[in-house]
């Protein structure tokens, strides 16, 4: 019994650390965000919602900003539509 | 995978709703650029007059319940931007703050789960555009007695323009344009309002007598002076202190708020760190006052419109409005102003800023403890917990410096975590309480949305050009566009 | 007791505001302000940034007045 080990010391250091890192290690386990996860995202001064691709309805950036387009276009037209034929449908 | 997961809900909408794909390799900064440009002049040229509302509008009894969240969430009445981009903000800041506090179980690190988030935020923005527009609708905003084709054609136009919108953001977000396709609209649309409304050079009728006026305030200020109807001392005064149209005096007040935001936005605290690889290698890490930008003062006005809407769905539509009913008791009923704005009386005037500071003063004295405190609280509230989950904690500072090979000066490497911690969440709520108050200042002197749009595209504005600047070093300095952003500078 | 008890939490409830603004006050005086030439610098690039801004986006608004004026 006598050669029981003193408290402190190196090994309690080590045993602290090593006890941080788990608990570190479980924190990171489950991450907060998208960015905390290591992926981009909203950060702390920004808000970005869209990081991935889904496998959804593939669309091209330019398809989509020329559909935008045509859409206000659209509701030009009907505009004119509603304007000539003189009444709200 | 136990149990009902919210996200799960995306599941059976993934292949219907349209997704833009990422790009194949970095985007060069030129072609950023011209995305980022394009995505704001759509989405400016989209705030059209809506399609067939009835015409007898003018003498509608229904009025704008939110027309002082508008300036924030650049949103304008009765025209296809008439939500804005509030639906998308108010599901994005909402699911990932549910996220982020556990309430809503998703796993960041399995990608299938990553996407399904994404693809739920998405899901809520869009069906948020048809509910919103639906209680419009029926809440008589658009016209009584619609029929039934009227109604679908501005459901149609509605959430046309709420799905466009949302995908025209997430075109920049995918990586063509600059960080975050929201932020960018926000910052854009507060930009051109301010533009509009101080050198705005369109003439607007103000009277039945067809007397004109320019909508701008400088262009109505210089008018004044050759103006044959009035004295030039009385046209200077009107200038002033018009309230139909933007006046000088909000003007002045909107450029001193940007001037102060810009300099809260410079206030930071910079730590001394020392790199760990190499001796005597010795420099600053600033953190900042604003370091969760503006996004606590967007959250406070997203609380702020639900409240609006919720009494505005159980005031318009439930009581229609009559002041007998047991629910107008409760809540208060609405006053129509110009023919334009819905007022709301007590008690729900207390969480609506007034539309003049004296007049607000002897009327509604209350607001003015209640609606600061109201912003100011929820701002701190949410700013504690943002910059927790955000990704650019305490916690994840520290492991960033321990990536990057830095530390604290004279602390041990172990503490650094803690010692941050005592830093980073005072900063964030300090700033975001400092932010919520300059705005709410603004608008108890009647700004009616101004004061917070000018504060949120200011500040938003801010953390997009350091982001931007970012990006134009990273691809080498070789932009045909440079001159666009002005000087990049490094210090910031 | 028990109305101590309350005391004694409403008395917390008032502290927290104050050390709340205790150590926001003193974050601000640790921190460091920029001086003119930085504040200058700043104030130009971002006003630049937003008046650019605004002018493409006021010109793309005043492209709505004549449509407007036809269609409605």
């Amino acid at each position: 019994m006598s050669t029981a080990i003193p408290p402190g010391g190196q090994r309690t250091l080590q045993k602290r650390r090593q006890a941080q890192s788990i608990k570190e290690k479980q924190l990171k386990q489950t991450p907060t965000s998208t960015r905390a996860a290591g992926y981009g995202g909203s950060s702390a001064n920004i808000l970005k919602i869209f990081t991935d691709e889904a496998d959804g309805l593939s669309v091209d950036p330019l398809v989509v900003m020329f559909l935008a387009v045509a859409f206000i276009f659209s509701v030009i037209a009907l505009h004119v539509v509603v304007k000539v034929t003189g009444k709200v449908f | 995978m136990a149990g009902f997961r919210l996200i799960d809900v995306a599941k059976p909408f993934l292949p219907i709703l349209p997704e833009v794909e990422s790009p194949l390799e970095r985007v060069p900064f030129d072609e950023k650029m011209v995305y980022t440009i394009f995505t704001a002049l759509i989405y400016l040229f989209a705030e059209f007059p809506l399609t067939g509302i009835s015409k007898d509008f003018q003498t509608a009894t229904v009025n704008d319940p939110i027309y002082f969240l508008r300036g924030v969430f650049a949103a304008s009445p009765k025209t296809l931007l008439e939500f804005g981009i509030f639906p998308i903000i108010s599901s994005a800041l909402l699911l990932q703050l549910l996220a982020g506090l556990k309430i809503i179980k998703v796993n960041f690190k399995i990608q299938k789960d990553r996407e399904l988030f994404q693809t739920l935020t998405k899901l809520f923005a869009v069906s948020q555009y048809f509910i919103l527009t639906n209680i419009f609708i029926f809440s008589g905003y658009y016209g009584a007695n619609l029929s039934i084709l009227q109604i679908a054609l501005l459901n149609f136009q509605l959430c046309g323009a709420g799905l466009f919108i949302t995908l025209l953001t997430e075109v920049v977000d995918k990586g063509f344009g600059f960080a975050s396709g929201i932020m960018i609209l926000n910052t854009a649309a507060v930009a051109t309002n301010f533009i509009a409304d101080t050198f705005g050079v369109s003439q607007i009728k103000i009277d039945a007598a067809g007397h004109t006026e320019a909508q701008g305030s400088l262009m109505n200020l210089i008018q004044s002076f050759r103006n044959k109807d009035t004295t030039i001392l009385g046209g200077i005064i009107a200038s002033f202190t018009r309230d139909y149209l933007p006046n000088f005096t909000t003007t002045v007040v909107v450029v001193l708020f940007a001037a102060i935001v810009c300099y809260l936005q410079s206030v930071r605290l910079e730590l001394p760190v020392r790199s760990t690889r190499t001796r005597g290698v010795n420099n600053v890490y600033p953190i900042r006052l604003l370091n969760i930008g503006a996004l606590a003062l967007l959250f406070s006005y997203i609380v702020l419109f639900y409240v609006h809407i919720f009494s505005f769905i159980l005031i318009q539509i439930v009581a229609n409005n009559n002041q007998e009913s047991i629910i107008c008791k409760i809540l208060g009923h609405y006053d129509n102003v110009n023919n334009l704005l819905a007022v709301p009386t007590f008690p729900l005037s207390l969480l609506t800023p007034p539309r003049s500071f004296f007049g607000g003063m002897v009327s509604q004295p209350l607001t003015f403890v209640v609606y600061t405190s109201f912003v100011v609280f929820t701002s701190i509230c949410f700013a504690s917990q943002w910059q927790n989950i955000s990704g650019s904690s305490a916690r994840d500072l520290a492991a960033e410096f321990k990536d990057q090979g830095i530390t604290l000066t004279g602390r041990r490497e172990q503490n650094i975590a803690k010692e941050l911690d005592k830093i980073v969440p005072v900063a964030s709520n300090t700033g975001a309480a400092m932010l919520a108050l300059l705005a709410v200042t603004g608008e108890l002197l009647g700004l009616k949305g101004k004061a917070a749009g000018i504060v949120i595209g200011i500040a938003g504005g801010f953390s997009l050009l350091e982001l931007i600047t970012l990006d134009y070093q990273q691809s080498g300095g070789q932009s045909a566009l440079s001159s666009v952003l002005g000087a990049p500078n490094a210090g910031m | 007791m028990a109305n101590e008890k309350t005391d004694n939490q409403i008395e917390k409830l008032m502290d927290v505001p104050l050390e709340f603004v205790k150590d926001g006050n003193q974050f601000l005086t640790k921190c460091k302000k920029p001086d003119w030439k930085e504040y200058s610098k700043i104030v130009r690039a971002v006003g630049i940034g937003f008046l650019a801004v605004g002018v493409i986006g006021y010109a793309i608004k005043l492209i709505h007045i004549p449509i407007r004026y036809v269609i409605v």
